[in-house]
């Protein structure tokens, strides 16, 4: 026992030490996972060139090879992060730059953890104008810039056109999607009784977020007025109920898959188990690639669309972010320099990232040929204009979206009243507001 | 100048000293910063406020975590009595020295290696109704799928399964120690006066590791107070909230909204009802073997 | 004659309630391992074909082809092992002491740690969290090792099974002038060999799959233990699309614990007839 700690101490003591060096030292730190044997370092990557893992892992090696003079120690956390970025602030110990969720800004901007980049930005020449609408307004709290938006992601709707056309909608090789609740449910009804499967493929038991971002979508959709300010959310209104009313009704009619979490309903889409599957851009590319794949389910039979509004005419999609933010902590000089060119590599490589599937953010990406052909892309660009996050200064967006999604479930499958769900829903989420310091 | 006596005492102190140290430092001056800052209305960034006992009355009526207090206590009872009787019944068939016995106490500890991310991840596979090994099962014989995971009245039996099998490994292993110091000799004479299995076990056997059930059914009630892991991946606490347990709760608003003061406050709570439990069990049980 | 046959009977329905009851516990974990043999690509589609070819070695490459393995797997060895020995060290102490020897107010200590059996991590994290801050210890070995020594866990198993020796034994060392260390090292210490074997397994294990302390403690990737390192591994929130690679990491992690769990056991059960106390 001995010899071995004394082995490990040594083992430890090697790989402890490192030469020094005269180069500017930073810390990144992001989420998005660890994926090096897939990207050999100074190569394209040899398998999932499309992962958002593979990608971001060859961009930053790409800036450690243009830029020699900077040191970068690359800090890969767990999704989403929060628990130990909270941690170090706490512990006064955060990396330089980190990349974080857009709903989660305010949560540290208020608390002056993190920096506003409105002037650094300025000095590469980039200043709001450059970001597409649904990116700016993600990021800019009190007219400052608080981040470099990297992408804005949505729910959308995936869509297995096969089993469309057997139900009889489809129209000119696109889908027909409906225009009303009552269109939505008579298309619904027509498709079961066509294919025998239910519409929607939905993760309901630990998904809960995705209500959220439904309910979200669709009050924009009717211009309702969730947020009157930051501290107070509305609920309990006719334009909420409705949409509630909506998926209670698809749920109990059965139109909609039951009893699925995230990766069976995943699975279920892809295998043919349902014609809409109501979930992120960050599946685009992995259906795709299965849309290309003779044999699959969905071969040749994929499309994606943004939520049909059914309420009116507002064009409008609840999205959200991911971006880069800059530490409140004491730096060199030439740190900050570190840091702004590495946040001017990032912005000029915004194409690069939105192979993910993932809207861009910069506005001459979002018009590029270069990205419109990337497949799909032109279906849901609208988005990176009509997209809209919550007001910038809500804070504790997870939290919130968490206990929303809990109450709505609840009211689906019918185990509160609609009116009794949103109306805790209301009561909670202000009860937390109300206690926020 | 110390007295001989007080001199042996205080050798005898030095034996729990370093531990006691530790225990002070590292457990009850932490545990006590956290009952002052349970009358705190505190944000892990945004400084403190005194509120004396608001944060309990606020927990009082918070019907969330009142609910969340039922869970806990519902799965304690679902889950404690198979933990403390399965395993023993385990160490009695495998507490002998052959290859055989060795190899199944292997396969029964083997669950206990893995962490809870993996479990979940297996169990979700194997429950899940759509297309989970217990749902295909059913299938064969014609019956609908068991909804483990979205109906409110089972959750939690779902939660017990998955937690009683991966936690049989540390139970087992305390009885089989407990049984090792057994003196062998009381056996060969209830072996000679041709008493039962049955006999044995209750008249020898389980008056021998009397103090080992206790401790079996008192660990495992502090472990299972603190479910966390399994509802928080499998369930997030859903359906309505039936499967959010205190620890759940406290994670929730603790690191989720922030709202320290009032995390530290539930978290006393569930400290105290451990404590109580606990305390109950340890005094009932040196009352009943009338030991000090 | 019908006696010994009767016996034979049982021992048999036993052997095969043990099978069955044994199918169960292991069969999950047969499926880890064979599903850590998959492709990621074929298990997005369905988890049902663990158990048809083909089989691949990828997981285990792009886990090798990790340049942060290999220190947090040392990371977490070096932990586990000294806390192991840490708390095998204090808890035989402290049981000793807490059976067997008289000092003042030993009781009511006694029951205060027993208290401490009741304290759940969640109401010290926080707390703890801020005080390691202040003094510097995040990031450094001694602030993941030292939370673990506090466990009363270990004392209370310890003084119940200081307790369960009888008292002739040291009794009789006493008559031989022995000293108190010397009676607890030479004489009761081996006797406890099953509840120490007991004890560093379970502790071992605790801390070697220990997650939420080590997250927020170790929060640069050179300090991560395997746990919290191959958590950040991971590409998807959903643990969707690298189900054959998180199988493979669970394997990876668990091999460690089972060696040691295999040194460890042959203490528990020896011999059964010879080894127990008289």
């Amino acid at each position: 026992m001995k010899t071995l700690v004394s082995i490990l101490i040594m083992a430890l003591a090697i790989s402890a030490c490192s030469p020094k060096d005269e180069r500017t030292h930073i810390t990144v730190q992001r989420i998005f996972g660890e994926c090096r044997a897939n990207v050999p370092r100074d190569q394209a990557p040899l398998r999932n060139p499309d992962g958002e893992c593979e990608i971001l892992t060859g961009l930053i090696d790409r800036f450690e090879r243009e830029n020699p003079d900077i040191d970068l120690t690359v800090n890969i956390v767990a999704w989403p992060g929060y628990d130990q970025l909270s941690a170090q602030y706490a512990a006064g110990d955060p990396p330089d730059v980190v990349s974080i969720h857009m709903s989660s800004m305010p949560d540290y901007q208020s608390r002056g953890l993190i920096v506003p980049l409105t002037a650094e930005l300025a000095q590469d020449g980039v200043s709001a104008k450059a970001f597409t609408p649904a990116a700016r307004q993600g990021i800019t709290i009190k007219n400052e810039l608080y981040g470099l938006p990297f992408d804005n992601w949505t729910p959308l709707w995936h869509i297995n056109t096969g089993l469309f056309a057997r139900a009889g909608l489809m129209k000119d090789g696109e889908p027909i999607l409906p225009h009303t609740p009552e269109e939505l449910l008579a298309q619904a009804r027509q498709f079961k009784a066509a294919t025998g499967k239910p519409y929607f493929v939905q993760s309901m038991i630990n998904e809960r977020a995705a209500y959220t971002r439904n309910l979200y979508t669709y009050l924009m959709n009717q211009k309702a007025v969730f947020f009157e300010d930051p501290k107070h959310i509305r609920l309990n209104t006719p334009e909420a109920r409705r949409i509630v009313a909506l998926f209670k009704q698809i749920y109990d009619e059965n139109l909609t898959t039951k009893d699925q979490d995230y990766s069976s309903a995943t699975q279920g889409f892809m295998n043919g188990q349902g014609g809409v599957y109501l979930v992120g851009t960050w599946m685009i590319g992995a259906y795709e690639a299965e849309a290309n794949t003779p044999g699959q389910p969905l071969y040749k039979s994929y499309a994606v669309k943004p939520y049909p509004m059914l309420f009116g005419a507002e064009r409008a999609a609840y999205v959200d972010g991911h971006a880069w933010v800059v530490s409140n902590r004491e730096r060199s000089l030439k740190q900050d320099e570190a840091v702004r060119r590495f946040l001017k590599f990032l912005y000029d490589h915004n194409y690069d990232w939105s192979r993910t599937g993932h809207l861009p953010t910069v506005q001459a990406v979002a018009q590029s040929s270069q990205y419109l052909s990337l497949p799909h892309r032109r279906d849901i660009v609208a988005l990176s204009e009509i997209g809209r996050t919550l007001p910038s200064e809500v804070q504790r967006q997870f939290a919130i979206q968490d206990i929303i999604g809990d109450e709505l479930f609840s009211a689906i499958a019918g185990h509160k009243p609609i009116e009794q769900a949103l109306t805790d829903a209301e009561t909670r989420t202000n009860d937390l507001l109300f206690h926020l310091l | 100048m110390l007295s001989a006596k007080a001199k042996t005492q205080f050798g005898n102190f030095l034996f729990v000293a370093p531990y006691l140290f530790v225990f002070a430092w590292l457990l009850v001056w932490p545990l006590m910063s956290g009952m002052g800052l349970s009358l705190f209305k505190a944000d892990l960034f945004g400084g403190a406020t005194f509120v004396g006992f608001e944060n309990y009355a606020r927990l009082m009526s918070d019907p969330v975590f009142l609910q969340a207090v039922g869970n806990t206590f519902l799965f304690v009872l679902l889950c404690v009595p198979p933990l403390a009787i399965i395993p023993l019944l385990l160490a009695l068939l495998l507490n002998r020295s052959t290859r055989t016995a060795a190899f199944f106490r292997g396969v029964f500890f083997s669950s206990s290696v893995l962490s809870v991310t993996i479990v979940t991840l297996i169990w979700r596979m194997v429950l899940i109704p759509d297309g989970g090994f217990v749902a295909n099962i059913l299938a064969v014989f014609g019956l609908p799928p068991i909804p483990f995971f979205s109906d409110p009245g089972i959750v939690m039996g779902s939660m017990a399964i998955i937690t009683v099998w991966w936690c049989l490994g540390l139970p087992m292993m305390l009885y089989l120690s407990a049984l090792q110091q057994v003196p062998q000799d009381i056996y060969e004479a209830a072996a000679l006066d041709n008493s039962r299995w049955w006999t044995t076990l209750t008249r020898i056997t389980l008056p021998s590791i009397s103090r080992t059930v206790v401790l079996v059914v008192i660990m495992q009630c502090v472990l299972q107070f603190q479910l966390f892991g399994q509802p928080q991946l499998i369930t997030q606490g859903g359906p309505n909230g039936a499967s959010r347990p205190i620890v759940l709760f406290i994670f929730e608003v603790g690191f989720r909204r922030w709202d320290i003061g009032y995390a530290a406050a539930a978290s006393q709570i569930l400290f105290a009802i451990i404590l109580l439990v606990t305390l109950g069990q340890y005094l009932l049980s040196r009352k009943r073997t009338g030991d000090a | 004659m019908s006696h010994s046959r009767n016996q034979k009977w049982r021992e048999v329905g036993v052997l095969i309630s043990l099978i069955v009851m044994g199918l169960i516990m292991v069969s999950p974990l047969i499926w880890t391992v064979m599903l850590s043999l998959k492709s990621n690509g074929e298990l997005l589609r369905s988890t049902t074909n663990a158990f048809h070819p083909p089989y691949t070695g990828e997981n285990y490459a792009a886990i090798m082809a990790n340049s942060g393995v290999f220190r947090w797997l040392l990371n977490s060895a070096f932990v586990s092992i000294l806390q192991t020995l840490g708390v095998l060290i204090l808890s035989s102490l402290a049981g000793y002491g807490f059976a067997r020897l008289e000092f003042p107010y030993r009781n009511q200590l006694f029951l205060i740690v027993l208290f401490g059996l009741a304290i759940p991590e969640q109401a010290v994290i926080i707390t703890r969290h801020q005080m390691f801050a202040d003094l510097h210890l995040h990031n450094t070995y001694p602030g993941l090792i030292l939370p673990g020594l506090a466990a009363p866990f270990g004392v209370f198993l310890m003084t119940q099974y200081f307790k369960a020796i009888p008292k002739e034994l040291d009794e009789a060392a006493m008559l031989d002038n022995a000293s108190r260390f010397k009676i607890f090292w030479k004489v009761l210490l081996p006797l406890t060999l099953p509840a120490q074997a007991t004890l560093g397994i379970f502790t071992f294990l605790a801390s070697w799959n220990d997650y939420w302390w080590p997250l927020i403690s170790a929060t640069r990737a050179d300090m991560f233990t395997l746990t919290v390192g191959i958590a950040s591994s991971q590409i998807n929130f959903a643990q969707t699309s690298g189900l054959g690679y998180l199988m493979t990491q669970a394997v990876f992690a668990s091999l460690p614990i089972l060696i040691v769990y295999a040194i460890f056991q042959k203490y528990i059960v020896r011999a059964v007839a010879g080894a127990a106390v008289r």
